[in-house]
């Protein structure tokens, strides 16, 4: 199809003034920086890969647009919902519903000139290496730890230090309220998100006990609700926490359990809020992580500037406060590390107490661990006839199965890693 | 859950009704439809601000849509303000959006009193005189809002006489008044059994139960009074520990942890207490305004120690602890008890000063003494210095102390400053033009940087006090639009305008600067 807009052609040193005398012009606080036309060229062919279209992906995609960035794809496996639309500034209302990666590349596609962005609407673990393979970089602008920790880690295991071009430089956002942080991840230089995980504040959760037996906010009844009345009442029904009758049905219970407790602030909001693990999100927090995350992008794919080394955090509670610093590289990073992590347990505790404890635990936070020795497996989450066979492990205490020393390797479905446990019993 | 709930449920988490409420009440101008200028109307209109207008006498141009996602190639050569208007319209069918294809001053001079119909004026993309003009011309009800991005680096300046917070969203509002209990809450520290048998009971007795029982006892034993150094508080913490009967009592854990921060002696901040100071607490006139009045309320509240011991109204909180359900729902329910009493008690002060100024007692909603009342411990005003106090009385000696930082990010305001001056001079920023050959790097950089002396002289200053190589990166800049700082401006300088607008969490006073080279940022109260 050929329009009348497609054979304009925009001139570019002008279209691109503001960016064009950054790489045009030497500088004095980074004097390494040679501005030589190459520079144009590959900002114009680099390929480049977003993950996530949704509130950071929007912004990071018309960033890079903007940037001079031409060949630009995005992978994103959710819909557009009606609760995206206070931010997420690519789609419309008559477009909820459709897939958010797909939408916001034809609007790119149609208001930026020349640039071309390609959608992927799937899963990133439904691509394989050598789609990652052909990305000079990625920049993350995700909501999710594990798809974090999953592109993380793969961009880690295909980096090979004698090919400098398997090395992919990562550019991770993240937002909650006013708050934010941008970072800049070079596999085999930095350390990785893997790494930071113990600053990922702890998964809230509320006691069992507290919950069944004495509950005292709002939250504990809706937890009620949804841990162990949902089960008593539907079965095998799964939670569709998207659906307004689920969430409805769990208000209700929870406002009854709380009357009856004389528990007040139980709404429909907080309901969903708990059981949706809902974060607040705006579009100004969004702006301002995707922002740095493309600059620190422009800067590191031109060498204009020298880029951030390696971690700015945002606060905008109380005014507004910036702090960069260079995060280091945890020695027992599962990931980038070289050292074997060690652990101390008590020895009487059984190996469900033990998996317990991972799961808990900040820097781990695995949901279905497998574990074995020296290749012998001690409990694995499947296949289902192994998981049976090896079930009675779970409640031996960890005496009878290990010794101190011994290094445990744990798996993880969702993981595309191990991790090695020296384990010293106690 | 209606459908504006539902659109909006990611930031009403942040800012509730009110806010909201106050957001769609807004009307925002924009004087220049700049890159920078058209982010922050972007982040405005998703959350649904009531109107907005777009002032700007350009056409749009190629280095516009190079830079501004609100300007495409359809635009080219045709008036910014309306193709702006537009393409930012269409982000919320609920905001209603305004556009003039004229200069600003020439709407002032027909129109003076223009600016007063707006909550906040942006300005971008204009000369220092402009800015300062239209920041003069604002009223005290009006939020001026100068930003400036040139190439990687950006600034922002607030002004606004009086700014005012009661909702700052403090992390913990919790007071638990342990040193001073209320009588109520004496009596039901007092009901629990510490010697009961039932491990159950005693491992549920509420950490703040706890707390008033070994702080009751050690005002016993020292007179009265509570412990006040370090070492006397880890005796308080040991004397809890020593009363635990198996490690599993979380509820003595809880108690011993909570030491330092709730067995203080209950106060009135001394922030509150110079508000109480306040000519416009003390002399309250009918042009006061609901703060003001509050205020005074609440201090007459405090001077009647007979009805509050000398403290600020209870805040009525109290945070989640270990606890049977009933005990815990009972304290609650003490400390509501207590702050509904104490709003009550304000209330009454209320409108007792409403009749004396002659105005309706319903001018004041209770809904806005109760949230007073709660966060009067985290009450603060901000006075933005004008922009002529800025520009006639610098502030020199802390100019040279954030000078004499090499990490500050303060040099740049100088030199956007020095920028300023050099347009005035030239009709043009320093290193504009073609991007390639050597005029810029020639000519000016050493005509900027004897300005940038010029002014640091001016102050008293040492006339190198800022280095060349950062006038040299300026130059370099050449007044260029880059997006990203564009955007990242347009981020920061939307989220202090929310937080103007619906009078929560604690905008930034009063100069931004952004370097993004270095990723580094700083505030500078000018
Ligand atoms: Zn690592």
């Amino acid at each position: 199809m050929v329009d009348a807009q497609s054979t304009l052609t925009l001139d570019d040193s002008q279209r691109w003034a503001g960016v064009y005398k950054l790489l045009d012009r030497s500088s004095l606080i980074h004097p390494e920086f040679e501005p030589v036309d190459q520079i144009k060229e590959f900002i114009k062919e680099a390929k480049i890969l977003v993950i996530g279209a949704g509130g950071l992906g929007c912004e990071i995609l018309k960033n890079l647009a903007l940037s001079g960035f031409c060949n630009i794809h995005v992978i994103d496996m959710d819909t557009i919902d009606v609760s995206n639309l206070n931010r997420q500034f690519l789609f419309r209302r008559a477009d909820v519903g459709k897939p958010k990666a797909v939408t916001a590349a034809a609007f790119i596609n149609k208001r930026v000139q020349g640039v071309t962005v390609t959608p992927h609407y799937c899963k990133i673990q439904d691509k394989d290496e050598d789609f990652y393979q052909e990305f000079a970089l990625v920049i993350c602008g995700l909501d999710s730890i594990e798809a974090r920790r999953w592109m993380n880690a793969t961009l880690f295991g295909m980096f090979d230090p004698e090919n400098p071009d398997t090395m992919k430089p990562l550019i991770d956002g993240g937002t909650e309220g006013f708050k934010g942080q941008a970072r800049v991840i070079l596999p085999g230089n930095t350390s990785c998100y893997e790494c930071s995980m113990d600053m990922l504040s702890k998964p809230t959760g509320f006691p069992l006990c507290t919950i069944a037996n004495t509950p005292r906010l709002p939250e504990h009844c809706i937890e009620w609700a949804s841990v162990l009345e949902w089960p008593n009442k539907h079965g095998e029904r799964k939670m569709d926490t998207d659906d307004p009758k689920d969430i409805q049905w769990l208000y209700e219970t929870a406002l009854a359990r709380a009357k009856q407790y004389n528990i007040q602030g139980v709404t429909y909001s907080l309901t969903q809020g708990v059981v949706k693990n809902i974060i607040p999100a705006i579009a100004s927090t969004n702006a301002i992580i995707a922002a740095s995350c493309c600059n620190e992008a422009l800067k590191l794919a031109s060498t204009s500037a020298k880029y951030l080394n390696n971690y700015m955090m945002y606060s905008g509670n109380d005014s507004v406060y910036t702090y960069t610093f260079e995060h280091q590289r945890k020695d027992d990073c599962p990931v980038c590390g070289n050292a074997v992590s060690k652990m101390e347990f008590r020895g009487d505790k059984t190996l469900e107490e033990f998996m317990d404890f991972l799961k808990e635990k900040p820097d781990a936070q695995l949901k279905k661990p497998s574990f074995a020795i020296a290749g012998k497996p001690l409990y694995l989450q499947a296949p289902k006839s192994l998981e049976e066979a090896l079930r009675p492990n779970l409640l031996k205490p960890l005496k009878d199965l290990v010794s101190s020393g011994d290094q445990i390797t744990v798996t993880d479905s969702t993981l595309p890693f191990s991790l090695q446990v020296e384990i010293t019993l106690v | 859950m209606d459908a504006k709930t539902q659109k909006y449920d990611r930031q009403l988490r942040l800012w509730g009704n009110n806010g909201q409420a106050a957001l769609e009440s807004a009307h925002i101008l924009l004087v220049n439809a700049s890159a920078v200028g058209c982010e922050i109307l972007k982040n405005m209109v998703l959350p649904g601000i009531g109107q907005f207008t777009v002032v700007d006498a350009g056409q749009v141009t190629l280095d516009d849509i190079g830079s501004n996602f609100f300007l495409d190639a359809e635009s080219l050569g045709k008036s910014r303000a309306e193709r702006a208007y537009e393409l930012l319209g269409e982000l919320n069918d609920d905001v209603q959006g305004h556009w003039a294809s004229k200069d600003i001053l020439s709407i002032l001079a027909e129109e003076p009193n223009y600016l007063s119909k707006f909550s906040v004026v942006i300005v971008s993309n204009v000369s220092q005189a402009t800015a300062r003009k239209l920041a003069y011309l604002c009223s005290k009800d009006t939020t001026f809002v100068w930003v400036k991005t040139v190439g990687l680096v950006g600034q922002v300046r607030i002004a606004i006489p009086e700014h005012v917070i009661v909702e700052s969203h403090p992390d913990n509002v919790a007071d638990l008044r342990i040193d001073s209990p209320f009588l109520e809450l004496a009596s039901y520290a007092t009901s629990f059994n510490f010697d009961t048998e039932d491990t159950m009971e005693f491992g549920h007795i509420p950490y703040v139960a706890i707390l008033l029982k070994y702080m009751e006892e050690w005002k016993q034993t020292h007179g009265g009074k509570i412990p006040s150094t370090y070492a006397e508080k880890n005796q308080l913490k040991a004397n809890i520990r020593a009363g635990m009967r198996s490690p599993d009592d979380e509820n003595f854990d809880e108690a011993i942890n909570s030491v330092l921060r709730s067995c203080q002696a209950t106060v009135v901040p001394s922030s509150i207490k110079e508000l109480f100071k306040d000519e416009k607490c003390e002399n309250l006139t009918t042009d006061s305004s609901t703060f003001w009045i509050i205020l005074r309320a609440v201090r007459d509240f405090v001077e009647d120690s007979g009805k509050s011991s000398g403290f600020l109204p209870l805040s009525g909180t109290i945070p989640d602890m270990k606890a049977q359900t009933d005990s815990y729902v009972t304290l609650q329910s003490i400390y509501k008890g207590k702050a509904k009493q104490d709003v009550e008690d304000v209330t009454k002060n209320v409108n007792s000063i409403l009749e004396r100024l002659g105005r309706a007692a319903e001018s004041i909603t209770s809904q806005e003494i109760e949230s007073f009342c709660k966060f009067s411990a985290f009450l603060k005003v901000i006075c933005y210095r004008s922009l002529e106090d800025e520009y006639q009385h610098p502030k020199t000696k802390q100019i040279a102390s954030w000078l004499a930082d090499p990490e500050s990010v303060f040099p740049y305001y100088v030199i956007l400053r020095a920028s300023d001056a050099f347009f005035e001079q030239e009709g043009r920023y320093p290193g504009e033009g073609p991007s390639d050959g050597t005029v810029w790097e020639e000519e000016d950089v050493p005509k900027l940087h004897s300005l940038v002396a010029g002014l640091l002289q001016s102050w008293g200053l040492e006339r190198d006090a800022v280095p060349r190589d950062l006038t040299y990166e300026i130059c370099r800049y050449g007044n260029g639009a880059i997006h990203n700082i564009a955007s990242f401006m347009g981020g920061v300088v939307s989220q202090e305008i929310i937080k103007l607008i619906t009078h929560q969490y604690i905008p930034m006073d009063n100069t931004f600067v952004f370097d993004g080279a270095r990723s580094v940022s700083a505030v500078f109260s000018l």
